[in-house]
């Protein structure tokens, strides 16, 4: 089918676009609003417990969030090429090298830039690859920088994890205590940075956190009906909430209209399109083609499972801060291979019939499980996966016809 | 191109000999893939540690479960164990210490299913918060460890192991004062080969191995004809025949850095128990990862390689950047940047066609070299 068939298509997407419209300019406007006040700016990175931003007024900035905005804009590709011409490896992430090329060629980014940090929050609850950043950021401006260790979990160390909600049947004590104590030993960090925390406000971003971390899921859980009722163009989206503002009002009242929807949508038994397979994604959204996922819709390949978003998942407990912030670690992709069972099950759930997995070059973390997670869903499910090489800023290595033309040829060898 | 008895030494690493004898006599053999793994509390145990390095020119098997990018050393462990070479290992134990190891020990659980594994969960600080979870997350590495092999921890069995690699680091800095002579009686791929052999036998093995012919290394000709002494800045490495050129093109490696050789016997733990050895362990500067509180893990490190430099009269640093390493990968820029001595960055793509090196290696020497 070539793209004139598939723009004949339907392609009725959930109408989340206002929303997110309304979301970041509201986010934006905090951002100016705090930095007016001369309040400190801190770089987070994904998993981090963004709820202390908003406990603590900091201006917050997300280098993986301002290359994914780069990559859209089409600077990324520039910014890449510096940092590897100023000797970093082209086979470190994308986020890696568009940051370090705006730290070091800001007239080549996309405007507006991140805010300079006054300090950096490193957290390895993801990869290692976040530490690196943090490592070379703090040096290149010379700011403090606090780490928190997340266990990598095991079996021996995590039993049973739901792979929306992150709840556990058992998680090691050992790993837990320190883990919340270095959580504690932050909240040390960002008095020192930001003033002393106000012990209401905490109680009461993290209610507002646990009420949109209940509607995520429930959004999350709602695109697995059938047929799948909302685009990957507009749930992709999801992560830069979970990820990056949950804690505030803003992200409450977004998910608040977004369940709405969503939920009128499920019960009148409306797709995003006219479904034919119902695939399975996974790996870092290539932030400069996302219409491939509209175009997949519009051929009938929809995606009611997006791992990559519902990794950025998780339940909180309001009444449980610290455990809750633990609990953010506790994604198959922190973890070894054997949480793929919590993946079988979303994917058996969700009753899937392809995958469509995507390999971010340089990003081990998604490179090295996609293999893994092919092979499990074949031999577990009889699903086959198409894996297509996509760094996520770096438009050069996936040219969209190419990817359109393996995607058309998978799914016609599904049917 | 190795003399004798460093061939020897070679041969113990390639051939594994050794390792299957142990097994053959009841000892379990536990891969390492990371330097920073506490191999005393395996020793102790009764376990041989044995750091995993797979040896090979392609890696088919393990392009077929991982990207191809990635680093050499992660592709070799795997299709070691792949394709069946590693058939001698009862179990592995990794280190947190970064995303390749992280995932290179999932694979490995995933595909070749080894009897024991474990993950030794590193501390990114080196404060006392962390100090005191490493010493309980050692105890615990300890107690499954103890329970695979069917023996109990004891803290004398422990302190006897860790005099065994004391002494190993003991035997490591007098063969450095062979290295770093005005005339050096070591090759740079001789030095490999006798850091590749200590991490295929029993460290008692080998140091009585080294033991015996110190006099003898002690009395080789050393070399008075090259022209430019190096530091050799890296991770994984140990890749026999880019040694053998920087030899040739007339450079003497007179210290390093990588995981395969000063990273992974410098320091020796103060003490003879299980806090010593946490502390001996966070405390490596080698380590790329770990670092004082206020300070960055890229500073200790580049702290260290300065040490080295001084202590050895290196003239030049030559630095071995697999093209699929993210640590030579985000800290390479900050050696260059920091280094007040001359700076080589040879990227590596694996499988290593070595003479495209030779001109650039020969230019440097000429550049910087004397004689
Ligand atoms: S998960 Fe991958 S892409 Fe994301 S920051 Fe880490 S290394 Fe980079
Ligand atoms: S330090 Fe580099 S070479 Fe070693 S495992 Fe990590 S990425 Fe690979």
């Amino acid at each position: 089918m070539n793209d004139i068939q598939a723009s004949e298509q339907v392609w009725n997407p959930l109408g989340y676009k206002e929303l997110y419209r309304d979301l970041f300019k509201r986010h934006l406007t905090r951002q100016e609003h705090l930095l007016s006040k001369k309040r400190p700016v801190g770089w987070f990175f994904s998993f981090h417990p963004s709820e202390l931003i908003y406990v603590f007024d900091v201006v917050s900035a997300f280098p993986e969030q301002y290359s994914a905005y780069c990559a859209a804009r089409g600077s990324s590709v520039d910014l890449i090429d510096t940092s590897i011409a100023k000797g970093y490896s082209h086979f470190l992430c994308d986020y890696f090298k568009t940051t370090v090329g705006s730290i070091v060629e800001p007239e080549k980014a996309t405007k507006p830039l991140m805010p300079k940090p006054d300090f950096i929050v490193d957290s390895r609850a993801l990869c290692v690859g976040h530490h690196e950043m943090a490592e070379v950021f703090a040096k290149y401006y010379g700011v403090p920088r606090y780490t928190v260790n997340y266990p990598y979990w095991t079996p021996d160390s995590l039993k049973n994890v739901d792979e929306l909600t992150k709840e556990a049947e058992w998680a090691e004590e050992l790993y837990v205590e320190y883990t919340t104590k270095r959580l504690h030993g932050l909240i040390e960090f960002m008095e020192s940075v930001a003033g002393e925390m106000d012990e209401d406000k905490f109680k009461e971003v993290f209610k507002k956190s646990e009420k949109t971390s209940r509607l995520l899921v429930e959004i999350l859980n709602m695109m697995m009906a059938k047929p799948t009722p909302g685009s990957q163009r507009e749930i992709g989206d999801l992560v830069f909430i979970a990820f990056f503002v949950l804690g505030s009002d803003y992200a409450y009242e977004f998910c608040h209209r977004a369940y709405q929807l969503i939920k009128d949508r499920v019960k009148r038994g409306e797709g995003v399109s006219d479904e034919k397979h119902r695939l399975l994604t996974f790996g870092i959204m290539p932030w400069h083609s996302l219409s491939l996922y509209e175009y997949c819709e519009k051929l009938g390949a929809t995606f009611p499972v997006n791992l990559y978003v519902n990794a950025s998942v998780h339940l909180v407990d309001s009444s449980k801060p610290f455990e809750s912030m633990v609990r953010r670690s506790m994604h198959f992709t922190n973890a070894t291979y054997d949480m793929l069972d919590s993946v079988v099950r979303a994917a058996k759930k969700a009753d899937i019939d392809a995958a469509l997995l995507l390999e971010n070059t340089g990003c081990r973390i998604t490179s090295m499980i996609i293999r893994p997670l092919a092979d499990t869903l074949r031999e577990e499910l009889g699903v086959q996966s198409l894996i297509l090489e996509a760094p996520q800023c770096d438009a050069r290595a996936m040219p969209l016809e190419r990817a359109k033309t393996q995607i058309e040829a998978f799914l016609e060898s599904l049917s | 191109m190795l003399r004798e008895p460093f061939r020897e030494f070679y041969n113990i690493f390639s051939r594994k000999e050794r390792l299957r004898e142990y097994r053959k006599n009841g000892r379990k053999i536990i891969g390492t893939i990371c330097n920073n793994v506490p191999e005393e509390i395996i020793h102790s145990l009764g376990g041989v540690p044995v750091r995993l390095i797979g040896e090979y020119e392609n890696t088919p098997l393990a392009n077929s479960k991982a990207p191809s990018w990635m680093c050499s050393y992660a592709r070799g462990v795997l299709e070691g164990g792949l394709s069946g070479d590693f058939d001698f290992v009862d179990g592995i134990v990794g280190a947190t210490t970064d995303d390749t190891k992280l995932h290179l020990f999932s694979a490995y659980r995933f595909y070749v299913k080894p009897s024991f594994s474990y993950m030794v969960q590193f501390p990114y600080v080196n404060d006392e918060l962390s100090f005191e979870f490493f010493t309980k997350e050692l105890r615990r590495f300890a107690e499954k460890l103890s329970s695979f092999l069917s023996t109990n921890f004891i803290d004398e069995r422990l302190e006897k192991s860790i005099d065994v690699y004391n002494e190993f680091r003991e035997l490591c800095e007098k063969l450095e004062e062979l290295r770093r002579d005005d005339a050096p009686k070591i090759t740079a791929s001789e030095w490999m080969s006798l850091m590749l052999a200590s991490n295929a036998m029993l460290k008692e093995d080998f140091n009585s191995m080294v033991s015996a012919r110190l006099d003898e290394l002690k009395e080789m000709d050393g070399m008075k004809d090259y022209r430019l002494r190096i530091h050799l800045s890296g991770t994984d490495f140990y890749h026999l025949g880019l040694l053998n050129l920087l030899g040739e093109c007339g450079a003497v490696v007179v210290s390093d850095d990588l995981c395969t050789s000063a990273g992974y016997y410098s320091g020796f733990v103060e003490g003879t128990d299980i806090e010593s050895l946490a502390k001996r362990y966070m405390g490596c500067t080698a380590c790329v990862m770990t670092a004082h509180p206020g300070k960055l893990s890229v500073e200790e490190r580049l702290n260290f390689i300065w040490q080295r430099i001084d202590e050895s009269g290196a003239e030049a640093i030559v630095i071995l950047k697999d093209r699929g390493c993210e640590v030579c990968g985000h800290q390479c820029p900050w050696i260059v940047m920091e280094s007040e001595l001359p700076v080589l960055v040879l990227d590596l793509d694996f499988p290593l066609s070595v003479e495209q090196y030779r001109t650039r290696i020969e230019a440097f020497i000429e550049a910087h070299g004397g004689g």
